[in-house]
């Protein structure tokens, strides 16, 4: 799966997703518990907003100095007996992969969430080898089992899925025959994947963050599924976006502290787990061989800019679980392994306006993005930016709207007009006005007036009204 | 006190109630009302559609018309913030970076001006009734004015308040994203509107136009005995 | 096995030229503005300390017994008993001996019919074969979190990973004098062991509770991959 995941235009997605009544349910009830959650730790923890603020001048110093860090890193990773890869493109990263693969003549891979892995579309690429590529992660392994679905939540892929649909999944494609509690699915799950742990060649993983100062890797899990991953194959190869990186051991903590609160609401996820290098001398688990591959992969382009802050961001979805406009839709409709306000920034950066130019306007600026991320990035305004660079330097805004803001600058730059217009406002809405209100508005207020009325303009505009009171009072 | 009105053009148009009771409230506090006949529109629709070239204008505009002003009050967070936004849009302009800046700073939203400025917590409103009380986004997160309208409300005689669910959660209008993404806006307000009858209220009050004008438009499509009222017009109830 | 970079000075100048300046290659990790962890639980006793640790393990679905050295091995026993018996895994560890263990693990399990494993740094294979067949697995805290109530484990030559891991069950034996507020204080000693070209292991594991999933329906689930039930032991030692 590459980071695009839908083919459909961004409307038809929308009015597909809308009609998703499952999935509209479990997203507000998983958006709630969040949400309930992530406050509930903030507040246990004290002094939130100066944790967000350390949150923020961690990453901002990490990205004002990422060429030091990443050489630091590479340094210690290699001192530790990794092999560390630098690559520019996804296709750089997948094809580097594909060697190791083809050299370690892999037929079986297990692989922990990662989001980058599927954002360089690495899955197939190794697929294309003969290579069984088995997801670990309860939620991606169901999506995987299920043809192959896209996530529709960063934390929580299966999201939009129900018990039941799980349960058919599993019936219909390995002839599961136990109920729907989520007890035995998961049960069934962890049987059916401990042997393939123990019979993978190669244990492929993410990046929650790495250290620079040790060249260690961070995990972060529920399951203990990354921890399976690294511990039992015998090459391990984590790929990491190259921004997610940190000093030392201590920015490492502070960020899993923020991460874990914000993504699940848990002070520490079940296994937090620092890797580095290669197995000690002697060990008898763990992998011989270690891959690090650090991805580019249009992350340099927004290294310097205006949208520079998207790169702090940690992957933990609070700004998804915080969205007015994702609870309705959810993670399909945004066309992207990205959704929410995330992903409305993330990905016209990393994919282009072609095929994520409507995302920027999937949001009603309000601001709950901004206030949910723990490391302050400004979610909202650069939503609003990506729009600026739609009209004004990408060209790419509809005529009719075009004409509409032109016609508002014009209007706007005199007052005499401005007042002309507000005063003809009610005239030329009145064919369309019944009992004071708009029901059946004509052009663009259609949108408006399907779902709700609009008033209709007031006969006698505020100014007039003022202008011609007797000054002094109306007691 | 003399008070410069900022009215927004939601009010201008569609909601002179609201600016009548603005005024009659703030004149009863002592102020004397004045209102520059050349404000036109803040800009904001085309700033947030992305026009942020073409909306200068409908800036520079409202900066000169509200040059003379001690104090520019507002009864809508959403403008008022547009205001303290202006300084970012002339970042670096030698003229009208510091012009915006001396707007943005004398600005206020009708209920932070009366609390933090008037120093008053109870302007002697009196109304019968169960009220809830939505909270706007731009005017909570982005202006940051929390607390004033609940001190306000609080002092109404007769009024008795329920607390909205999911009250910090946008209503879909979002300005151009109401006609924009008409459908999501309509499943948002609809919820809206679902949590504000869970209350059991019969009125719903809120301190923005636009926000009202969008869930009023869909409490009226569906016929719900909920009476919609502005902050203004609870407060200039005796 | 000697290590190697590829692509990297290309990789490195490009980001540099991004950022407009030159490569960096040398730096002083600044003195950050905030610093909010340490005021967490920081004049705690370890009594309180234990008190924290305790109230957390509740969230964390985990079993906290708190004992005495000399009652270690009867409470060891009883969770065991508990669990099932049947076969524990362990690692090579001088500290079984002075926690007096020996004679439990050593005799009293074998005359029970439970079957004990010692990791075995010559038998990879058999390692991992026991570990997954094993129905407790038994190891000890280096560092323990209070606040989220964590256990530190290193792995070694005689320390295998997976023992944590691949059994149904987990017991982790936490000395008292182990335990210290939170992750900031691990990480801390972490950093000051790199900083002091000390090798740390190459796999540290921060364990919190059971293995955990709510991936269906947001329902949480105790036991997916690793172990189902877990056991906190904090042994009075000082």
């Amino acid at each position: 799966m590459a980071m695009k995941t839908s083919d459909d235009r961004f409307n038809k997605r929308v009015s597909k997703e809308l009609e998703n009544t499952f999935m509209r349910g479990a997203v507000s009830s998983a958006q709630e518990r969040f949400q309930t959650r992530r406050l509930q730790q903030a507040n246990e923890l004290g002094h939130w907003e100066e944790w967000r603020s350390h949150g923020e001048e961690i990453r901002q110093h990490v990205l004002a100095n990422l060429d030091y860090y990443l050489y630091q890193l590479s340094e210690n990773v290699a001192n530790r007996g990794g092999h560390v890869y630098f690559a520019k493109t996804a296709e750089e990263a997948t094809s580097y992969i594909q060697q190791i693969a083809e050299k370690k003549q892999a037929k079986k891979i297990v692989k922990s969430k990662s989001m980058v892995t599927e954002e360089i579309n690495l899955n197939p690429a190794l697929e294309q080898l003969g290579c069984e590529v088995i997801e670990t992660d309860l939620g991606e392994y169901i999506l995987q089992v299920g043809d192959h679905e896209p996530p529709s939540h960063i934390v929580v892929p299966a999201l939009h899925k129900n018990k039941e649909q799980i349960r058919d999944i599993f019936k219909e494609k390995q002839g599961y025959d136990k109920t729907e509690k989520p007890e035995e699915l998961a049960l069934y799950v962890r049987e059916k994947l401990r042997n393939e742990y123990l019979t993978a060649d190669i244990g492929i993983t993410g990046c929650n963050f790495a250290i620079a100062e040790s060249g260690s890797i961070t995990l972060v899990t529920n399951e203990g599924n990354a921890d399976l991953v690294t511990a039992l194959p015998k090459t391990q190869i984590t790929v990491m976006g190259m921004e997610r990186i940190v000093p030392t051991f201590e920015e490492m903590e502070v960020l899993v502290s923020l991460l874990t609160r914000s993504a699940v609401g848990q002070k520490l996820t079940s296994y937090i787990t620092t890797l580095t290098g290669v197995k000690d001398a002697g060990d008898t688990d763990g992998p011989d061989e270690f891959h690090l591959v650090i991805v580019d992969n249009g992350r340099s382009a927004i290294l310097g800019g205006e949208f520079q802050p998207i790169l702090q961001c940690i992957r933990c979805a609070a700004c998804v679980n915080a969205c007015p406009v994702y609870r309705h839709v959810g993670g399909h409709t945004y066309g992207s392994i990205y959704s929410g306000p995330v992903g409305v920034v993330l990905s016209p950066l990393l994919g282009g306006y072609d095929d994520f130019k409507e995302l920027p306007y999937a949001s009603t600026l309000c601001g709950a993005c901004t206030d949910a991320c723990p490391v302050k990035i400004p979610l909202h305004q650069l939503i609003h930016r990506h729009r600026q660079v739609i009209v004004e330097n990408e060209g790419r805004a509809p005529v009719s709207e075009k004409l509409l803001m032109k016609a508002f600058g014009l209007g706007a730059s005199s007052p005499t007009l401005y007042k002309m217009a507000t005063k003809m406002a009610s005239p030329a809405m009145s064919p369309f006005t019944k009992d004071n209100k708009i029901s059946n508005g004509p052009g663009p207020l259609k949108a408006w007036t399907d779902a709700r009325d609009f008033p209709a303009p007031n006969k006698e505009n505020f100014r007039s009204w003022f202008h011609n009171r007797t000054k002094g009072g109306t007691e | 006190m003399k008070v410069t009105l900022f009215a927004t053009c939601l009010v201008d148009m569609f909601q002179g109630e609201v600016g009548k009771a603005v005024v009659e409230v703030l004149e009863r506090l002592g102020c004397d009302i004045d209102f520059p006949e050349n404000q036109i529109c803040c800009g904001q629709p085309a700033y947030n559609s992305g026009y942020v070239q073409d909306s200068k204008n409908a800036m520079k505009k409202m900066i000169t018309a509200f040059e003379h002003a001690q104090y520019v009050v507002s009864p809508s967070g959403s403008c008022a913030y547009m205001f303290k936004e202006y300084p970012e849009v002339f970042k670096g302009d030698p003229i009208w970076e510091p012009k915006a800046q001396a707007l943005a700073a004398k600005t206020y939203e009708f209920t932070e001006f009366i609390v933090d400025i008037l120093q008053i917590e109870d302007v002697g409103a009196h109304l019968e009734g169960k009220a809830t009380f939505h909270t706007s986004c731009h005017m909570t997160r982005l202006l940051g004015v929390k607390e004033a309208p609940m001190k306000l409300l609080g002092n109404v005689k007769g009024l008795q308040y329920v607390e909205l669910p999911g009250t910090d959660r946008c209503c879909g209008f979002g300005g151009t994203f109401s006609v924009k993404m008409g459908n999501i806006s309509g499943e948002m307000v609809n919820e809206k509107v679902q949590n504000v009858e869970e209350t059991e209220a019969d009125i719903l009050i809120g301190a923005d136009a636009g926000c009202l004008i969008n869930i009023g438009g869909r409490i009226e499509r569906q016929g719900k005995p909920i009476k919609v009222m502005h902050i203004a017009e609870v407060l200039n109830c005796r | 096995m000697a290590g190697s970079i590829v692509n990297r000075d290309a990789f490195l100048s490009n980001i540099a030229k991004q950022l407009g300046r030159a490569p960096k290659t040398q730096l002083t990790k600044p003195v950050w503005q905030y610093q909010p962890q340490d005021r967490v639980l920081k004049d705690a006793t370890k009594d309180e300390l234990v008190a924290v640790l305790a109230k957390q393990c509740k969230n964390i679905n985990t079993n906290l017994i708190v004992t005495t050295t000399e009652n270690l091995a009867t409470d060891l026993q009883k969770v065991v008993d508990y669990y099932g018996g049947r076969s524990v895994i362990t690692w090579q560890d001088e500290r079984f001996e002075s926690y007096g263990l020996l004679p439990l693990m050593q005799t009293q399990w074998p005359q029970a019919d439970i079957q004990l494993y010692i990791w075995d740094e010559t038998q990879p294979e058999e390692n991992i074969r026991q570990a997954e067949k094993a129905n407790i697995g038994m190891t000890i805290s280096e560092m323990t979190l209070a606040e989220s109530g964590t256990a530190v484990l290193f792995s070694d030559k005689y320390r295998g990973r997976t023992v944590s891991f691949l059994p149904e069950k987990s017991i982790i034996l936490m000395p008292k004098s182990t335990i210290v507020p939170r992750i900031t204080q691990a990480a801390r000693w972490m950093s000051q062991k790199v900083q002091n070209g000390e090798h740390i292991a190459s796999c540290i594991n921060f364990i919190t509770g059971p293995s955990n999933s709510a991936d269906i329906e947001m329902i949480p689930v105790v036991g997916v991959h690793g172990p189902i039930k877990a056991t906190y032991i904090v042994i009075e030692d000082q």
